[in-house]
This record gives structure tokens, C-alpha cells and sequence, in this order.
């Protein structure tokens, strides 16, 4: 039951990401909900509904972007992987080694993503690289708190 | 007299009038909810007049489309909007909004499109100076601003001048008004200068659009 009621989840918070939240941007740049459901379906579910939500979030986010499809298809499913991974070896029961880990994979992820970009030769200059890398890491980051909150009251109810 | 029948009165009926305030506050509530709704139908019809208007004067053949979604990564600037192949949209077809240039058609379904805006830097619009026709090219900085490069050195533009199309790229006629150029700087090489423009649609508030069909 707790697994289709995240799937709901990640499709709000895409519905939300793909509307109200580009009023939410700062210098352009807004917070990727979709990865922070992937770093919370990796934390609390096992790893292969976990793995199903991560590609569901990425095909998600893939078909909204303007840019390569599948960067995100591939790319969550293998953050997902290793934060299972990780979870294994270290405790992450704290939110600010939360906050920490989405900060690192979304800076991880950016930085891909971004050089995946200027690789198959889209225009971006370096210091929109570096503004959307660092910005959006952060902003993601910020946001996981009140991601936490209201997914924790959801699944609650 | 009046006063203290008042007083006494509101004190004999204070649960009637607890129970008519409760009920008068939830009205308040719904007709404020009825005029939040009121105004936006308002605005809409604001900007659907203006859509209308540009749209008869216009001498373009236009499609009307509404905006349903928007990007969901930070790395481009687009919008998905709710008229695709069936419409008669292709792909590299200019859109407009009523006050100027707002993007490109990059991809078309059967029902929708995806639109790249002009403040997404993968989108170089070809562009001249109105005042001097001193030609540039465009681009997005995926912020509120575009900039124009590769303009000479003695290039004459100043800060107000007005940045239209130049029509040297099929996909955008002549005439198209992009922005207005509101700071000039040199390039890092010091071989050419740039302008920064403040583009004539705000990219992040675009509704409704129009999707130049011949």
C-alpha cells in the first residue's frame, strides 16, 4: 500500500515541478523534487521498489525536459542503487546527514547531466554550469526537510 | 436606552448571534474564493482579448495554444503546450505571444508540443538593432535576460534600442520584436562587444501563445 502511495507522491511532486514551481525559482534555477523522491524511496524502501520508483521518476522528468531523453531514466536508477548500497554500510537516520546526501547526489547528478549536455553540444556557458550546478544542489538540498515532513504525514494517514 | 438595550440584548442572544457570525464568516470565505476565481477569469479574458486582437491585425496565419506544463530540469527553458500535429504545428515553427517573440517549436506529439523559449541558450535567433539594423544573434541565458553577441567593436547600439528579427533565418519572419537592450559590455577577448536585452516576453509567466503556421 506504502509503495503505490509513493508513486502518487512522485507524481505530485512532478506535477509540481512541471507547474507552480517555476514560481519558486531562484536566479532561474528551482529544486529537483523528483530526485529528493528518489534519495527518500532509496532510504525507505527495499531496493527493488525502490529501483521501480527511481526509473518511474526519472522516465517522469525525462518526458517534460527539453534535453536527451534518458539521461534521468539511467541516471536515478543508479543513485537509487547506491544509496541502498550506502545505506547498508552507514546509518542515515539523521536529517542533516539527509540533507547531505541529497546535496552529493544532486551535485553528482548536475555535474553529469550538465557535461552529458555539452558533450552531445549544447550551449552552456560556464558560469550557468556552475550556477545550476551549485544552486539547484543546494536549493534541492534545503527543500528534502519539508519533502520529509509531508511525505512522513502522508504515509501516516 | 438604545445602547443598553443593545448591550443587554447581544448578551440574552449570544448564542444566535455566535452561530449567525460562525455562518457569515464561512460566507465570506466562499465569496472571497468566488472573486479570487472572478478575477483570474478576468485577467484570462484580458489577455485572450489581447491574443484576439493581435491575431485579426496580424498578418501571419496563427495558432492559439494554452501552456500545460513547464521543464522539469534547470538545464533549458520550455514549455509543453496543448496543440500539437493534429493542429497543423510542425517543428522550427516561430511562436509569438502578443507582445513579441517567445520561442521554437522543437517537438510536436499528436495533441501537444514542446516549445523551446527564448531565454533557453541552445535557442540563437538571428536579430537586428530597429534603429542602426546592426545584426547579431540572440540567445537565452535561462534568467530573465537574452544577450546579443558578436557585435563588432564600432558596432552602433545603445542602451533603449530596440532588437527585432532579422528574417536571415527562415524559421522567424523579419520584424519580430525580441526585446530591449538595456546594457552593453566587451567580450572577455576584446574582439567584439555584447548586449544585454530585456526580452519583450517575460519567458516565465507565458499562458497562452501563437505558433505561426505560415
Amino acid at each position: 500500500m506504502k509503495n503505490w502511495i509513493f508513486f502518487l507522491i512522485i507524481i505530485v511532486l512532478g506535477m509540481l515541478q512541471v507547474t507552480i514551481l517555476n514560481y519558486f525559482k531562484i536566479f532561474g534555477v528551482g529544486p529537483d523534487l523528483l530526485l529528493i523522491s528518489v534519495v527518500i524511496a532509496s532510504l525507505f524502501f527495499e531496493f527493488k521498489w525502490a529501483f521501480v520508483l527511481s526509473v518511474f521518476a526519472g522516465l517522469f522528468k525525462d518526458i517534460f525536459g527539453a534535453n536527451i531523453f534518458g539521461i534521468n531514466t539511467l541516471l536515478f536508477p543508479l543513485w537509487s542503487f547506491l544509496i541502498v548500497r550506502l545505506n547498508k554500510e552507514i546509518t542515515i537516520d539523521y536529517n542533516f546527514i539527509r540533507i547531505a546526501l541529497v546535496f552529493i547526489v544532486s551535485l553528482l547528478h548536475n555535474t553529469i547531466t550538465g557535461l552529458i549536455l555539452i558533450y552531445s553540444g549544447n550551449l552552456i556557458p560556464l558560469g550557468l554550469f556552475l550556477r545550476i550546478v551549485s544552486l539547484q544542489s543546494i536549493y534541492t538540498a534545503l527543500v528534502l526537510p519539508l519533502i520529509l515532513w509531508i511525505g512522513q504525514r502522508l504515509l501516516i494517514y | 436606552m438604545t445602547l443598553s438595550r443593545r448591550e443587554f440584548g447581544a448578551i440574552i442572544f449570544y448564542h444566535r448571534n455566535f452561530i449567525q457570525n460562525e455562518k457569515l464568516k464561512k460566507y465570506i470565505d466562499l465569496l472571497k474564493n468566488r472573486l479570487n476565481a472572478k478575477e483570474e477569469i478576468y485577467l484570462e479574458n484580458a489577455r485572450l482579448k489581447n491574443l484576439l486582437s493581435f491575431r485579426q491585425k496580424s498578418s501571419y496565419r496563427l495558432i492559439a495554444a494554452r501552456v500545460i506544463a513547464r521543464s522539469a530540469d534547470s538545464w533549458s527553458s520550455s514549455v509543453i503546450i496543448d496543440k500539437g500535429k493534429r493542429n497543423g504545428i510542425k517543428r522550427q515553427m516561430a511562436v509569438i505571444t502578443y507582445l513579441g517573440l517567445a520561442g521554437r517549436v522543437t517537438d510536436t506529439q499528436e495533441f501537444t508540443s514542446k516549445i523551446l523559449l527564448i531565454s533557453d541558450p541552445n535557442l540563437g535567433v538571428s536579430a537586428i538593432v530597429q534603429r542602426s539594423r546592426q545584426e547579431g544573434l540572440v540567445s537565452g541565458t535561462l534568467g530573465s535576460h537574452l544577450i546579443m553577441k558578436y557585435l563588432p567593436e564600432e558596432s552602433d547600439i545603445r542602451i533603449g534600442d530596440v532588437i527585432i528579427t532579422s528574417g536571415l533565418n527562415q524559421t522567424y519572419p523579419k520584424g519580430l520584436l525580441i526585446g530591449t537592450v538595456v546594457g552593453i559590455g566587451r567580450e572577455f577577448s576584446g574582439l567584439s562587444r555584447y548586449a544585454i536585452i530585456k526580452p519583450a516576453v517575460n519567458p516565465s509567466n507565458i499562458e497562452e501563445v501563437l505558433i505561426i503556421i505560415s
